[in-house]
C-alpha cells in the first residue's frame, strides 16, 4: 500500500515536471512560420482607443538628439541641467550588447511576462492597455508584481522568467540603478526584454531592446513652464517627491527645480521631500511646510496626482490655505477631480493604458520580424488644465 | 478512507512543532509541482534556494535573539546597512575592506542594541525599534536616496553562477537536464549561506556556548543561578544577529551588484514568520535554525508557485499570513494538548478506558 502511495506520487510529480516545463511558442515549419508572420502583420491595432477615448497606440515622434554630455556631470550643481544628462537623456545614445535575433515569426500566440514594479490603479490600466494590444494579436501576457516595488521581489521574477523563457519579457523597473544587473541577467540568458514606464540608467539601457514609457523629464519641464505662470515668475515653492531610487524620484524633482532656475530665477525652492505616494504620510509633511514658512510658501509641486495630492490638498484646506497653487503630475480620475474642483491647476498627460499598450506594440513589432528599433518610445508629451480637462474624461484609473 | 484521513490528521496534530515545518515544506513542495507550470524544474528549484538564502542569515540572527527570549526588530534595517555600505565603500576599500566595514558596523549595532537591552534594562522591542528607524534613515541620507550600483559584475558573477556545469538550465530531456538538478544551485552565495547555517546550527546544538542560549531563554533566573553570564550571553545574542543580518545585507549586494534600500527593510515579517514558523518559541528557549531555514524555504516555494501560478501579490501575501496563522492555531492546540496530558498516566488512562467500554 505504501509504495503504490510513493509511485502515484513519484508519477504526479513527473507528470508535473514533464508537463509544466515548457511553455515557449516557436515551433512549426518554415511555412506555417510564413502564413504566422503574414498573419502577424495583417493586425491593425491603430484604430484601438483608451477608456478617456484617446488613441491607444500614441508615440512622440521627435528625434533624439541629446545635447554633449558633460565630461562629469556628477560634478555639476543640482540645479543645472546638465547635472542629470546621465538620467534624462539614459539611452538616447547607448550600443546595445549582445541582443538576440527576433524570430519573425509574428506574434501569435507568444507569451510574453510583464513584471510590473507594483500594484497600483496605474499600473493595473497599464496592464488592461497591453491586454488589448495582446489580445489583438493573440498574444499571451502573464503578469507578475513586484510587491510594493521591492528590488528583491522583482530580481527574483526575473530569476524565474529565466527558468521558464518567456518569448519576451517587459519589465517595469522598480529601481533605475538595481535594474541594470536584471536586465543584464535576463539578457546573458537570451530572454529579449522591453523595459517600461521607469527609465532605468544609461548603463541598464544597453541590454534591452528598446524602452517605451512616459518623456517624465520633458512633461514635467512642460509642467514646470505652466506652475513658473501661474505663480506670476516667482515665489517660494515645494516639491513633494515620488518614491526614492527610483527615477521619477529625480526626473519629477529636478526637472522643475533646473526649468525654473532657467525660466524663472525669482523662484525659490524651499524644501523637498518623499512621502512614497501616500496621502497619510503627505499631508503632516505639507502641513509642516505652511507652518514653517507661512506666506513665503506659494506653491507645491506634486510627484502624483492621486495619494499625494489627496494629502496635499487636505493640509491646505486645513490650514485654509487654498491660495497654494498646485501641479502634479497626472492624469488619474482624483487629479482630473481635483481639476475640476479647482483645488489643482495643472497636470501632466500620462495615459496609463496608452503606457501599457505601447511596449506590447514593441513586442508584436519585434515578432514581426522588425529590428530598427529607436533606443527610447516617448508617449505625447501635454499639461491638462481646467481649460481642457473633458477632454481627457473618463479617466483611466 | 475517512478513517485513515481521521488517523493521518491525529497523528499529525500530535506532532511536536519542530516536525510541522518538514511537513509544511513537503506539503508546498508536492501541491505546488502539480499545479504549478515551471515550478518542479532545476532552474526554479535553484531560484528557491537563493531566495530563502536571501534572508537566512538574518533569520539565523533573530532566532537566536529570540532564543534568549528577546526580540531584534533592526535585523532588516542591519541588512539594509550591510549592503549599502558595502556597495558604498567597494570603491575606496576594496570588496574585502568593505566588507570589513559592513560586519563591524552590523556588530556595533549588535553591541549597543544588547547593552542597551541587557545594562540599561529597556525593552527589547522599543530598543531595536528604534534602532530600526535611526540605521534606515542614515543609510537613506548616505545613499542620498537612491540604489548604489557596483562598478563592474565579477564579482557578482562568480556568486551567481553554478562551481560547476552551465550557468543556465537545460531545456527537459536536454543532454544536462538531470545533472542540472544537482549542479545549478551549488553557486558561491548558497554555499556561503549553507555553510553559516551549518556552523551556527553546530554552535547552538553541540557547544556550551550554543547551549547558554537555551538556557538563558529558558529560564533567565535559573541560568544565573548556574552561573551563566546572562548580560553577556543577551549582548553575544543581538551582536550575532545584527553581525549577521549585516552580512546577509552585503552578500545579496555583492551577489546582485546593486546596494538598495528596499533590500532587508522589506524582509523584516518574512523573517519573523520563518523563525515562528520553524519552531522557535516566542517565549524563548526552545527553537532550531535548521527549521527556520526550512520554513525559509517553504515560504519562499510558496511564493514562488504562487508566482508561477500567476496569483497577485495579494494572494501571495494572503497564502504566506495563513501559513503563520495555521501554524500559531496548530502551536496553541499542541500545547493545550500537551497541558492536559501533563501529569496523565497512560496504563492507568487505558484501564479506565477498557472498564468504561467493558
Amino acid at each position: 500500500m505504501k509504495i503504490t502511495r510513493v509511485a502515484a506520487i513519484a508519477a504526479a510529480i513527473a507528470v508535473a515536471v514533464t508537463w509544466g516545463c515548457n511553455n515557449n511558442s516557436n515551433t512549426g515549419s518554415t511555412g506555417d512560420r510564413k502564413a504566422a508572420l503574414a498573419q502577424s502583420l495583417a493586425v491593425d491595432v491603430s484604430g484601438l482607443k483608451c477608456s478617456d477615448g484617446q488613441p491607444l497606440i500614441a508615440m512622440d515622434n521627435s528625434p533624439l538628439d541629446p545635447p554633449a554630455r558633460p565630461d562629469d556631470p556628477k560634478a555639476l550643481p543640482e540645479t543645472d541641467a546638465l547635472r542629470w544628462y546621465d538620467m534624462e537623456y539614459a539611452g538616447w545614445k547607448c550600443e546595445k550588447a549582445n541582443l538576440p535575433q527576433s524570430p519573425a515569426d509574428g506574434a501569435k500566440g507568444k507569451s510574453v511576462w510583464c513584471l510590473r514594479h507594483m500594484d497600483h490603479p496605474y499600473t493595473t490600466a497599464y496592464v488592461n492597455g497591453m491586454k488589448q494590444v495582446a489580445d489583438a494579436y493573440g498574444m499571451k501576457l502573464k503578469v507578475m508584481t513586484a510587491g510594493n516595488a521591492d528590488v528583491s521581489i522583482q530580481s527574483r521574477q526575473v530569476d524565474q522568467a529565466i527558468n521558464a523563457r518567456p518569448d519576451l519579457v517587459i519589465l517595469l523597473p522598480v529601481d533605475a540603478v538595481a535594474v541594470t544587473p536584471m536586465l543584464r541577467k535576463l539578457n546573458q540568458a537570451g530572454v529579449p526584454v522591453i523595459a517600461s514606464n521607469l527609465l532605468p540608467v544609461d548603463a541598464a539601457m544597453r541590454y534591452a531592446l528598446t524602452w517605451s514609457g512616459p518623456d517624465d523629464w520633458g512633461q514635467f519641464r512642460m509642467l514646470a513652464r505652466e506652475f513658473a505662470k501661474r505663480m506670476n515668475y516667482e515665489g517660494g515653492y515645494c516639491i513633494v517627491r515620488h518614491m526614492a531610487g527610483s527615477s521619477c524620484f529625480f526626473s519629477r524633482t529636478f526637472s522643475v527645480v533646473t526649468e525654473l532656475k532657467k525660466i524663472a530665477p525669482k523662484m525659490k525652492c524651499l524644501d523637498m521631500q518623499t512621502t512614497m505616494l501616500n496621502s497619510d504620510k503627505t499631508a503632516p509633511v505639507v502641513a509642516g511646510w505652511l507652518a514653517k514658512y507661512g506666506k513665503e510658501l506659494k506653491g507645491i509641486v506634486s510627484a502624483d496626482d492621486s495619494g499625494a495630492q489627496i494629502g496635499i490638498n487636505d493640509a491646505c484646506a486645513k490650514a485654509g490655505r487654498e491660495d497654494i497653487i498646485r501641479v502634479a503630475a497626472g492624469n488619474s480620475k482624483i487629479g482630473m477631480d481635483f481639476i475640476k474642483a479647482g483645488t489643482l491647476h495643472a497636470i501632466t498627460y500620462q495615459n496609463a493604458e496608452a503606457d501599457g499598450a505601447l511596449p506590447m506594440k514593441l513586442a508584436a513589432d519585434w515578432f514581426n520580424g522588425k529590428t530598427d528599433f529607436k533606443n527610447v518610445y516617448y508617449l505625447p508629451k501635454h499639461v491638462i488644465t481646467a481649460k481642457d480637462v473633458d477632454d481627457y474624461l473618463p479617466a483611466p484609473w | 478512507m475517512h478513517r485513515w484521513i481521521g488517523q493521518l490528521l491525529r497523528r499529525i496534530m500530535s506532532m511536536p512543532p519542530g516536525c510541522r515545518v518538514w511537513m509544511l515544506c513537503a506539503g508546498i513542495f508536492l501541491v505546488m509541482a502539480l499545479k504549478a507550470p515551471n515550478f518542479l524544474t532545476p532552474g526554479n528549484f535553484a531560484n528557491i534556494l537563493k531566495g530563502a538564502g536571501t534572508a537566512l542569515p538574518a533569520a539565523i540572527g533573530f532566532g537566536i535573539v529570540l532564543l534568549t527570549a528577546q526580540l531584534d526588530l533592526s535585523v532588516g534595517s542591519a541588512m539594509t546597512m550591510g549592503g549599502i555600505l558595502v556597495m558604498g565603500l567597494a570603491p575606496q576599500l576594496g570588496w574585502a575592506g568593505a566588507l570589513a566595514v559592513a560586519l563591524a558596523a552590523g556588530v556595533l549595532l549588535g553591541t549597543v542594541n544588547g547593552v542597551l537591552v541587557a545594562k540599561a534594562k529597556i525593552n527589547s522591542f522599543i530598543v531595536t525599534l528604534g534602532a530600526m528607524l535611526i540605521v534606515y534613515n542614515a543609510m537613506t541620507i548616505y545613499s542620498g536616496g537612491g540604489t548604489i550600483p557596483a562598478d563592474q559584475f565579477g564579482l557578482s558573477d562568480w556568486l551567481q553562477r553554478p562551481i560547476v556545469g552551465a550557468a543556465y538550465a537545460p531545456r527537459p530531456g536536454d543532454a544536462g537536464w538531470a545533472t542540472a538538478w544537482l549542479t545549478l544551485w551549488l553557486t558561491p552565495r548558497n554555499l556561503i549561506v549553507l555553510a553559516m547555517l551549518v556552523l551556527s546550527a553546530g554552535v547552538l546544538r553541540l557547544t556550551p556556548l550554543g547551549r547558554g542560549f537555551y538556557l538563558l531563554g529558558g529560564n533567565a533566573q535559573t541560568a544565573w543561578y548556574s552561573g551563566l553570564r546572562v548580560d553577556g550571553y543577551t549582548i553575544g545574542a543581538f551582536v550575532a544577529s545584527a553581525g549577521l543580518a549585516a552580512f546577509g545585507g552585503a552578500l545579496v549586494a555583492m551577489s546582485e551588484a546593486s546596494g538598495s534600500l528596499e533590500v532587508g527593510a522589506n524582509y523584516l515579517m518574512t523573517i519573523v514568520a520563518a523563525v515562528i514558523i520553524g519552531g522557535t518559541s516566542m517565549e524563548g528557549g526552545r527553537g532550531s535554525v535548521i527549521g527556520t531555514a526550512v520554513a525559509l524555504v517553504a515560504l519562499t516555494a510558496l511564493t514562488n508557485g504562487l508566482d508561477c501560478l500567476g496569483a497577485g501579490y495579494e494572494v501571495t501575501l494572503m497564502s504566506s499570513g495563513l501559513v503563520l496563522a495555521l501554524v500559531i492555531l496548530y502551536d496553541a492546540y499542541w500545547l493545550h494538548l500537551k497541558q492536559k496530558k501533563k501529569g496523565q498516566r497512560k496504563d492507568l488512562l487505558a484501564e479506565l478506558d477498557t472498564r468504561s467500554t467493558g
